[in-house]
Formats: C-alpha cells, structure tokens, sequence
C-alpha cells in the first residue's frame, strides 16, 4: 500500500469526514429519542393521572379511603399497568400507595415519598428507587372530600433500554459503514485515474526518437481531458523545438564544410610546397592539425545529425555480425599492437543481424578504438559475438581504467569526457559513443555499460536477430 | 584542357582555379547556375566541377541540362552531403565522380586527371624511388639489393604512396584508399602503419625516403629537398 498516494490520502479523508458526518448524526438521534420518549411518558402519565383525579373528584365528602382505593385499583389497575400511583391527603394521610408492577421495572414500596412544600400546580419531576430512575408527575387536587395530592410515576428503564440498543446498533454499524465507504471511495479514486495512469504509460514510450506520438485523450470535457490535450500541445512544442535543434546541428555541420575545405587547402598548399620558412611551416602544420580536428567533429555532427534524422540505414541486409567483428580486429590488431594492448576475438558460432554493414562496422571500430584507448600498455582487449536468447550479442570488453560510476551515465552523452585531459590527447571529439548509441538505437539494438574504475569496462550490444524479432524500421534504400 | 568550376563560394572556387592553374589547366569560374549555364553554352570545357549547393539555378538542375546538352562533359560534382542515397542520385543524374567538402586538393586533383584519362600518370607494373623497387605483378618490394617483406596493408600503403612519387597524400586519402571510411577520426591506423612501413624500407638504410609533412600527411621522395613536388 502507497500511504502517499492520491487514492489513499482520498479515502482516509473521506472516511474521516464520513465518521464525523455519523458521529454527529448519532448524538442527535441519540437525545432526539430520549426527548421525544420523555415527553410522550410524560404525556401518558398525565393521561392517567387525569383519571385519577376524576375518581377523587366524583368522589363525595366523608368517603372511606378504601372506597377509594378499591376505585382506582378497579379503574386504572397499576399494577397491571406497571404504573406507580400514590394518593395523599392534606397534610399527610397515606390514602393509597399502587401494589408492585407486572413487570418489575420498578419497586413500589423503596419510591420516596413526596417532600417539601405542598405544590400549587402539577408538575413533573424523576426520582429514584431502589432499583432505578422513575418520572413522577405530581398533581395537587381539591376534592369534596379534602386537598389531595396524585403521584403517577413509570420507570424510565425501558426507554434507556431502547437508547441503549440505538447505541449498540450506532456502534456496530458505523465502522462497518466507514470502512465500506473508504474502500468505495479508494476503488473510484483508481478508477477515476484509470486515464490518467493511461497516459503516463504512453507518455513513458514516447522518446526523441518519437515525437510525433501523442496521448490518448479522454473525452471527460473536463480536467482529464484539458491535460491530455495539454500534453498533447507540449509534446507538439517539443517536436518542433527538438526538429529545429536536429535542424540547427545539420546546417551548422554542412555550412561549416566550405570554409574548412579553403582554410584546409590553403593551409596544405604553403606547407606541402614548402613555401616560406621552415618554422612557419611547422606552425602552419599544427594549424592543420586543429583544422584536421575540427573536420572529424564537423563529419561526426553530421553523422549524428543524419541518425537524428532517422537516416540511419544506407542499405538493409542481413549482415554477418561474427565475421565482419573478426575482419574488423585484424585491421584493428597492429593499432592495439602499437599500443601494447592485446586483441582478442571470439565469435563461437555464426550471427546475422540486419542493418547497414558500414554502420555497424562503425560500432564495432568505435567501441575497440575506445577500449584500446583506455588499457595501459600490457593490458587485453576482447570482442565476443554470441547468440544470445533472442539477441545477438556484441560485447567488447577491456582491462583498461574503467569509468567512475558517477560517469557510467554519461558516456553516451555528446561531447561528454569522462577526464577532459586524458581523452583530448588522442585528438578524441567526445562523439564516438555518442555515434555508437545513434547507430544501435537505429537498428533496434540496445546498448550498455558495466564499469568500475581498476576493473575494465564492459559494452554490450544486443541485437535483434536477423529475420527473427522483426523491428518497426523500413528499409531506407530501395 | 579547359575546366569549369561552378561554386558560389567565391573563395573556394578561386583557391582551387589557382591549385588548378598551376596543374596547367584553363579554368573559368561561374557564381551561381544561370551564369555556369551561360559558360557552358559559350566555350567548350573539357571538364566541369560542379557544387550542388547554387543560387539561381540548383546543381542538380544544372547537371541534368548539362546532361541534355552535352553528353560527353565529364562532370565533377563537389558537395557537402556525403550519404550514398545522394551520390547514387547523383549518378544517375549523370554525374562521373563525387567529391564530399571537406576535401584535400591531392585528391581534386587525382579525380580531375583521371576522368581526363591523364592519369594514372604511371601505370607501369614496376614503381621506382630512388633504390626502393615495387613491383605490382608479383607485389614484391626491394630497396638496393634487399628483398623487404610487408603485410598486404603495408604493401598497399606503400603502393599507393608511390604510385605519385613526391605528391603528399593526406591520412584521408591513404585511409580511404586502403582502408574503409570506418576508421576516419577515430584510430591512428594510418600513422602505426606507417611507421611499420619505415621501420622496414627506411631505418635499416642510410636514406629515408618516407617522409611526414606536418598537417598533411606522407609522402614518398628521393631526399631533402624536393623540387616542386605538386607539379610534374
């Protein structure tokens, strides 16, 4: 579970929100209830009271108290009501006192009797027995016969027995409502990114080498779709920004090709029919040097500009890979030689790939010239061709320095030099990598780095097989 | 032997009218199409050298109106693009040779004479310089009385040098005609094998006679100094 994600931080909200919403629900029903009942006991008990009070009223002067005993056990029977009912007369003659209830919500004999002043209007107040609370309505009555005082009382058990199964139910059913809700409101919250998590999957294939790729977009008319066609006109925006760099790179490598045929040819002429003196002419020699320089970056842009452009394939046929890594290490042997570095090939059985032999031949000589480079006198250099599962592998591998981890990344990179003082005295651009990423890329290939400074470096090449895994590119020529 | 050089890079276009001059060639220069066109209608050339950048009138328009007009011409055509699905367009357009900016004016100047048919200027089966002997039928090399074996690449190299006695050849064009374009910025192949070659023709003899021209390249000749060694 991603605690940070949108989904979760979603639904927590919304479960918070959702057991206040409830909690504040259930407080309200809670006393909504106890009222509501209160005030219909209150109200029954009033009902009651009523017939009581008739009975007394009827009642004439000098009727025995166990007339009027027998009348209301007759008439209203609390006991078989579960009514408390009380009868005093002024001052303080017990008249009648209800037997125990039916029910045994309360007991009559442990209710208080009523204290304090003689009340001038009825009125309606709890008190306590033995066994729990009661409400008791007290009404003072002037009858024929004397000044009465009629208590009616209920237990108030059976209405805190229903607030406590609303309590019960509030408190089993909310958790099970909040967790419902959440795990709902998690599940849309994925659903309603489905488009998004969409188009962050195309977004992720789109790369250089396809800019003209765009997202899907979702018809929502609402902000899922206005950034999917956002994104869209960014990618748009970048097409043109990357075409007119790419464009920028071509015109400047070919527009610098026509002063550098001058300067180059003026530059020979003086030195090659030794005109002037002789130390000028080892100046204007190291003038060619430069110019010799600036030629072999000029051509190395233009390449790359060229595999910018998707120009990558002079022809497209199958290529054997062993032999042509093979050929290419005998013309490569004495330069390794001169170097004192030994040359190792090993192709265990015959590799085609598909592509443009000159091409690859320029991946493979690129990768040697810079393994060669970079191995110290006494040091070996290897290049093996294998297949390999569905790839065909090309891997050179060195004794030689290796490369920091901090620059693995980079050695790709234009221009990038993992140690600018080592690399510039082979007269080295910064641009054959660069070139050997272009030209792989271009035939479906992939292309890594494993080095660690001391232990050598390791660049493998994996190639589709010819005629196997098929690769979206057409052939250039025809 | 009469050239046209159409370029609108004015510097360009005189630098190589004067190398070419001084090969012993007429040359006349045209700015821009329209006006090589007008060139081509009023004198007749031997040979025209074409770039195929132009304002006016493009190269490629020029040279199929050349194509229409005067089928034998043989055209040169300089340019600085350099992929083959340009040069085959340009061969089937009618052009004889190609040339990618930038080049080293040596090789202008082989292409020049060869689609003249002047050159090879030897095509002898036995090369001479000096004491050193090579033969190209049984590709056997000799200097005085010594037999001297060399690998088939230092046997081409040094074939190649003294195919032109004298004329200083770029790495360029050594590793272009030895090798294979692969190879170009990237390795010092040219100078290891070369300085193999002089460890074999030249530091077992008094005389050197492979020589380094600084920014150039090589260069085979008798001994210091030489005389003129563009002109023949």
């Amino acid at each position: 579970m991603n605690y940070r994600s949108l989904a979760f931080r979603l639904a927590v909200w919304y479960a918070l929100l959702l057991s206040a919403t409830f909690a504040l629900v259930g407080i309200g029903m809670f006393y909504g209830l106890e009222q509501y009942l209160r005030s219909n006991l209150g109200d029954s008990l009033r009902r009651r009271s009523v017939q009581v009070e008739r009975i007394l009223a009827q009642a004439p002067a000098g009727i025995s108290d166990s007339a009027i005993a027998e009348a209301i056990d007759t008439r209203v029977a609390p006991e078989f009501n579960s009514r408390f009912v009380r009868v005093t007369r002024a001052p303080a003659t017990l008249v009648y006192r209800a037997g125990e209830p039916a029910d045994r919500s309360f007991v009559a004999a442990t209710v208080p009797a009523y204290s304090g002043a003689w009340p001038s209007k009825a009125l309606v107040r709890p008190t306590a027995d033995a066994t729990g609370q009661l409400m008791i309505s007290i009404t003072p009555l002037v009858a024929p016969s004397g000044r009465y005082l009629v208590e009616l009382g209920i237990a108030l058990g059976p209405i805190e027995a229903v607030q406590h199964r609303l309590l019960s139910l509030l408190g089993l059913l909310l958790p099970v409502l909040v967790v419902c809700a959440a795990g709902g409101g998690y599940l849309l919250v994925q659903w309603a990114l489905r488009p998004v998590e969409r188009m962050s999957q195309t977004a992720r294939q789109i790369s250089v080498q396809d800019l003209d790729a765009r997202l899907p977009v979702v018809a929502t008319g609402d902000a899922l779709q206005r950034l999917s066609i956002s994104l869209n006109h960014m990618l748009t925006r970048l097409r043109d920004s990357v075409q007119i760099s790419r464009r920028f790179l071509a015109d400047a490598s070919h527009e610098l090709r026509t002063p550098l045929t001058v300067i180059k040819g003026e530059l020979q002429e003086l030195v090659a029919h030794e005109v002037g003196r002789s130390d000028v002419r080892e100046r204007i020699g190291s003038v060619l040097e430069e110019v010799a320089r600036l030629e072999h970056l000029v051509s190395g842009l233009l390449v790359l500009s060229r595999l910018d452009a998707g120009d990558a394939q002079r022809e497209w046929i199958d290529v054997n890979l062993g032999e042509l890594a093979a050929s290419t290490v005998e013309q490569m042997r004495l330069v390794a030689e001169d170097r004192g570095v030994q040359l190792q090939s090993t192709a265990l059985s015959p590799v085609t790939v598909r592509g443009d032999r000159g091409r690859l031949k320029q991946v493979i000589v690129n990768l040697l010239d810079n393994a060669i480079k970079f191995t110290p006198r006494g040091g070996v250099v290897g290049l093996r061709t294998e297949p390999q599962g569905e790839y065909v592998l090309l891997e050179v591998s060195d004794s030689g320095i290796g490369i920091p981890a901090d620059a693995v990344p980079h050695v790709f990179d234009r221009f990038y030099r993992v140690d600018a003082a080592r690399s510039r005295e082979d007269g080295g651009a910064g641009l054959g990598l660069s070139i050997v990423r272009s030209i792989c890329s271009a035939h479906g290939a992939e292309i890594e780095v494993q080095s660690a400074p001391g232990s050598g470096s390791h660049f493998r090449v994996k190639f589709p097989h010819a005629g196997g895994v098929t690769i979206a590119l057409p052939p250039r020529v025809q | 032997m009469r050239l046209l050089i159409v370029e609108d890079d004015r510097k360009l276009a005189e630098f190589l009218a004067r190398g070419l001059r001084a090969e012993r060639f007429a040359v006349d220069i045209a700015d821009d199409g329209l006006e090589g066109q007008r060139h081509l209608d009023a004198n007749p050339y031997d040979l025209l050298i074409l770039d195929l950048m132009l304002p006016q009138l493009s190269g490629g328009e020029l040279l199929r109106r050349v194509r229409r007009n005067h089928s034998t011409l043989p055209v040169l055509v300089l340019t600085a693009r350099d992929a083959t699905e340009d040069k085959v367009r340009q061969f089937e357009a009618g052009a004889d040779d190609y040339l990618t900016k930038p080049f080293d004016f040596a090789e202008l100047v082989v292409r020049v004479k060869a689609l003249l048919r002047r050159a090879p200027v030897e095509r002898t089966d036995v090369l001479r310089v000096a004491d050193l002997e090579l033969n190209r039928l049984t590709q056997q090399v000799r200097r005085g009385s010594q037999r001297i074996d060399l690998t088939a690449k230092e046997y081409a190299v040094l074939e190649y040098l003294m195919s032109s006695a004298g004329r200083v050849f770029s790495r360029t064009m050594i590793l272009e005609h030895v090798w294979d374009q692969s190879f170009e910025g990237v390795t010092n192949i040219v100078d290891v094998y070369v300085r193999y070659l002089r460890r074999k023709i030249d530091d077992p003899f008094p005389v050197a006679l492979i020589h380094t021209v600084r920014g150039v390249g090589y260069c085979i000749r008798e001994a210091d100094p030489i005389h003129d060694p563009g002109r023949e």
